[in-house]
């Protein structure tokens, strides 16, 4: 039973279980706060920040929040399909998500390893131990909603989700969606704004 | 009604697209300035909404969410403006 019945009773209710929607809002302050404290300690320390900042690829920051946006659009299909009956259409949206996932951590490993080669770890500086702290939890969170939207096309393949039953999917997209949600901050913060 | 739902969120895909591609530009053509930072600031926040809204579906649902979700760029974004302009 969904237990956000009487907080939109007026509306629709929200997508997925009310569960991950308190998870998303955990994150999403743990995130906020880090985004914060960021941008504060750089206040300390302008010229460190903005000639470390130059340091990184922002054509591969570019890239990879096209990437989460076209992932989160693949993901907005996905439940287009499963709410039309169609679930093996809705499990190849998903797989298709779970490869420009995959394409994601391809390029944050490539950047990291141009930074690793270059001598450069947490410890180098505030600016890279935020980098690098902020983007690898990032990654964490992308690693995590693969594996989620993995289990989803499994049951997908197993008929578990119909036009009618499909919580699960709306809950590994919500998921989704909040990943992406969070890294529309963390690129202009970290690879643009100086 | 869904062949129109995916087309609508097709044209939310793109103008996702050319935002982030905006705030590229604005990175790559103007270094520093407080004009710069609150336009990137801005673009973020109007993606956040484009994603909260149409793709994980929040316009449908109580005011309240889209509340917390509008008010959490305003105050992140907020604060991130007042560290810099400090």
């Amino acid at each position: 039973m969904n237990t956000n019945t009487a907080l939109v009773n007026d509306t629709e209710d929200l997508p997925g279980d009310f569960a991950i929607w308190i998870f998303i809002l955990a994150e999403m302050l743990v995130f906020g706060v880090m985004f914060i404290v960021y941008a504060f300690a750089r206040s300390n320390q302008i010229e460190v920040f903005n000639a470390s900042q130059l340091t990184l690829s922002r054509a591969m920051g570019t890239l990879n929040t096209i990437i989460l946006i076209t992932s989160s659009y693949f993901v907005v299909r996905a439940v287009s399909a499963i709410k039309s009956g169609n679930s093996r259409q809705s499990a190849h949206w998903l797989l298709a998500t779970i490869f420009l996932g995959g394409m994601f951590v391809a390029v944050k490993l490539w950047e990291f390893s141009q930074k690793y080669s270059a001598g450069i770890t947490l410890e180098t500086n505030d600016f890279y131990m935020f980098y690098l702290t902020l983007t690898f939890f990032h990654l964490m969170h992308v690693l995590m909603g693969m594996i989620i939207l993995a289990c989803i096309v499994y049951k997908l393949k197993n008929g578990d989700y119909s036009a009618q039953e499909h919580f699960g999917v709306e809950t590994g997209a919500s998921f989704w969606h909040m990943v992406d949600l969070l890294w529309i901050v963390l690129f202009p913060l970290i690879y643009i704004i100086r | 009604m869904n062949t129109q739902l995916n087309r609508f969120a097709t044209l939310i895909w793109l103008a996702l697209v050319i935002l982030t591609i905006g705030t590229f530009l604005i990175g790559e053509e103007v270094s520093t300035g407080k004009t710069v930072m609150l336009s990137v600031l801005a673009i973020a926040l109007i993606k956040g909404q484009l994603i909260a809204n149409y793709f994980m579906g929040l316009r449908h649902v109580s005011w309240l969410w889209r509340g917390i979700i509008l008010g959490y760029f305003v105050v992140v974004g907020g604060m991130i403006a007042i560290a810099y302009l400090n």
